[in-house]
């Protein structure tokens, strides 16, 4: 059956094509096709009322977690999900976060978990005696269940895709921690802030080409960027920029820097900053000085923080990007008051 | 010699147990020992755990710690065991239950599987350790129908085989981590070993294979000792090698596959485990393979301990801690023969 050695050799080489074929053709980790949450709105807790009435949620994996009262012990799993938290008022009820959690200042006080990068430290959580675990999509729906068979409660967020995500976001969280006017504030003015800059951007006349660094330490010549269908991708397009990422098949993968020179990106951001890449460093780098961003001196640092954590810092991040992509209309000092210094004065201030 | 050979064997289960007390013990969150006896003995009487005892020190105990440590005692004596077989049959010292792609395979099912990403409806949790396993028993089905000439499988052929079949899959794995970037990380967590799926669901998977493969490897220590003469000298004096070889190595790829599934790949223990055994107590195969069932256990569940509080609460792959600190005792224990002329 087996006599002929290289028809075995054959089947093996197909069978491993085909493996690598149906692995690659993957499509990346789906949002979970989301029912709309829906919430049973609470009305504001006022100070006399004797007994609160239940809460009822259902998460982005279709589980319908209930709660007696808003969470006051709350373990976070995300720095976007601690953010948001904090955002809405909600700070006091979070007892401890994972270890990348460090903004705002406060939440960085808060007992750690450790790390999420080797499994889930289920000792360190049940230690906190959470009445409430939310998580974001790093967390599997595996192990999502570990925890719940654990006995836990775990509220699952989707990474949102638009801002309105963002906003059904920050109202779930609200709702399980009692919060609603307090992010009711939050959402309004979050929107006035956007739909702010979208309507200056009527008057922008140019769609700059960017490209939004990663990583290029691995690989200077293939730097790693976002592809299409990422949040990042969406805001510069919002941002009225176009992302040069797009051209890629995956929503994170690596640039050659030859298609690169290429694409000819009008501005480099630099989301890699934080781990001392400056724009010095990427004149040097072989084969960049070709690129129109190098050549013009629009290489410029960014806070990844502002479009990788889906918090309320998002908006900020599309102001930045706003001020960065057409500096001719945002250089104001009232849109640029507010967003980290270091990163608007080198465009308004060269 | 047999009161030495006993008094091995006692050594061996002392530390066995001991090893099994501290791994409940001791983890990432501090429990007191009145803690652990009071909610044991409550629930040895069918009683809920006392009150004044925080409410997770119970499913700490029962749910992670006792699950987890009986995953590690049978992931630790399958790799000792298969060790030990493999190095019988290959007559070489640098075998490990590995040889064969055992562990390649795996990582590329388990690989393929997190690209893949199917919905956690089909399967569930088990998915990835199903696919590990079948990966890892698949590649050495492979490996194995193209080692045989004429109706045998010379070691030679194999052993080369194996490394040929294992660079493949090892390429094709490598590959497939970096076009699904998302996955990237859970493919590491699985190939630097550690057990992620916690509870007892694991454990009864991996039950079965464990007891069909380690009671044909500890039945073997005859045959493998015959082996040891060689396959010509075997034959004659009345083994039927041909089929030894293959009863045995499916039994011990069979042990090792199960081990890696759930476990993750934890590499040192299977080379070192029938090392330190044979340095210590002598080549004969029919104890060999039962020290190093024991010898495993022990050294995996010394160092997944480790691995659990060196940073609590964060824990490191048990992979990484088996050959940090497993090295380092296994050059004392050679030393120590060396200077006392234990070696040839």
């Amino acid at each position: 059956m087996f006599r002929n050695k290289f028809l075995v050799v054959l089947l093996v080489a197909l069978a491993a094509l085909a493996l690598t074929a149906c692995g690659s053709s993957a499509t990346p980790t789906p949002a979970p096709t989301a029912l709309p949450p829906t919430a049973t709105p609470l009305p504001p807790t006022p100070t006399a009322v004797p007994s609160p009435t239940p809460i009822t949620l259902t998460d982005g994996l279709g589980h319908t977690i209930t709660l007696a009262k808003p969470a006051q012990r709350i373990v976070s799993l995300a720095p976007s999900i601690t953010e948001s938290l904090f955002a809405i008022g909600a700070g006091k009820q979070v007892v401890a976060r994972d270890d990348n959690s460090k903004y705002p200042p406060e939440a960085a006080k808060l007992p750690s978990i450790g790390t999420l990068w080797n499994g889930l430290p289920l000792e360190a959580i049940l230690a906190q005696k959470p009445d409430l675990v939310i998580a974001a999509e790093i967390i599997s729906p595996d192990q999502v269940k570990q925890m719940q068979d654990a006995g836990l409660t775990v509220f699952w967020q989707a990474n949102p895709k638009d801002f309105d995500g963002l906003y059904k976001n920050l109202q779930d969280l609200a709702v399980l921690t009692g919060h609603e006017k307090e992010a009711s504030v939050l959402i309004t003015d979050l929107k006035q802030r956007v739909n702010t800059i979208e309507d200056i951007l009527g008057e922008a006349k140019d769609e700059p080409l960017v490209f939004y660094e990663l990583d290029a330490s691995t690989d200077p010549s293939n730097p790693w960027t976002s592809g299409p269908n990422t949040f990042i991708s969406y805001t510069i397009k919002m941002a009225k920029g176009r992302n040069a990422g797009d051209v890629l098949d995956k929503p994170w993968a690596q640039i050659s820097v030859e298609k690169l020179v290429e694409l000819n990106p009008d501005i480099i951001l630099l989301a890699d900053a934080p781990y001392g890449v400056t724009p010095e460093k990427v004149a040097q780098r072989a084969g960049w000085d070709a690129i129109k961003a190098v050549k013009d001196g629009k290489v410029y640092p960014f806070d990844p923080n502002l479009l990788s954590v889906p918090g309320p810092r998002l908006v900020d991040g599309l102001e930045t990007l706003a001020v960065i992509l057409h500096p001719d209309i945002f250089c104001a000092a009232k849109f640029t008051q507010r967003l980290e210094q270091n990163l608007v004065a080198p465009v308004c201030q060269p | 010699m047999s009161k030495r050979l006993s008094s091995a064997f006692v050594l061996h289960l002392a530390l066995l147990t001991l090893a099994v007390t501290l791994s409940v013990l001791m983890g990432a969150v501090p429990i007191p020992l009145r803690d652990v006896l009071r909610v044991a003995l409550a629930r040895l009487q069918g009683a809920p755990p006392p009150a004044d005892i925080p409410s997770y020190t119970a499913t700490i105990l029962f749910q992670l710690r006792l699950p987890h440590t009986a995953l590690m005692l049978l992931t630790g004596s399958a790799l000792g065991v298969s060790g030990a077989a493999y190095q019988g049959i290959f007559r070489n010292p640098l075998a490990d239950p590995y040889l064969l792609g055992v562990a390649s395979g795996a990582g590329l099912g388990a690989v393929a599987v997190l690209a893949w990403n199917p919905s956690p409806a089909l399967g569930g949790m088990f998915l990835l350790p199903a696919a590990a396993f079948g990966g890892g028993v698949l590649t050495v089905l492979v490996v194995y129908l193209l080692a045989r000439v004429n109706g045998h499988v010379p070691t030679t052929a194999l052993i080369l085989a194996g490394v040929a079949i294992g660079s493949l899959t090892a390429a094709l794995t490598s590959f497939l981590m970096l076009r699904s970037e998302d996955t990237l990380h859970r493919a590491l967590v699985y190939l630097f070993g550690g057990a992620p799926l916690s509870g007892w669901k694991p454990v009864l998977a991996v039950l079965p294979y464990w007891l069909a493969g380690t009671a044909v490897l500890l039945l073997s220590g005859h045959a493998l000792n015959v082996l040891q003469f060689g396959e010509e000298q075997a034959q004659q004096l009345g083994l039927a090698v041909g089929r030894a070889k293959v009863v045995i190595l499916a039994a011990a790829s069979l042990t090792a596959a199960a081990a890696v599934a759930f476990a993750g790949i934890i590499g040192f223990v299977g080379l070192v485990a029938p090392h330190i055994a044979r340095l210590l107590w002598g080549e004969d195969y029919r104890r060999l393979v039962a020290l190093s069932l024991l010898g495993g256990a022990i050294m995996l569940l010394l160092a997944d301990l480790l691995a659990r509080i060196l940073l609590a609460p964060q824990s490191l792959p048990v992979g990484i801690v088996t050959a940090l600190f497993g090295a380092p005792f296994f050059l004392w224990v050679l030393q120590r023969t060396k200077r006392h002329g234990g070696m040839r």
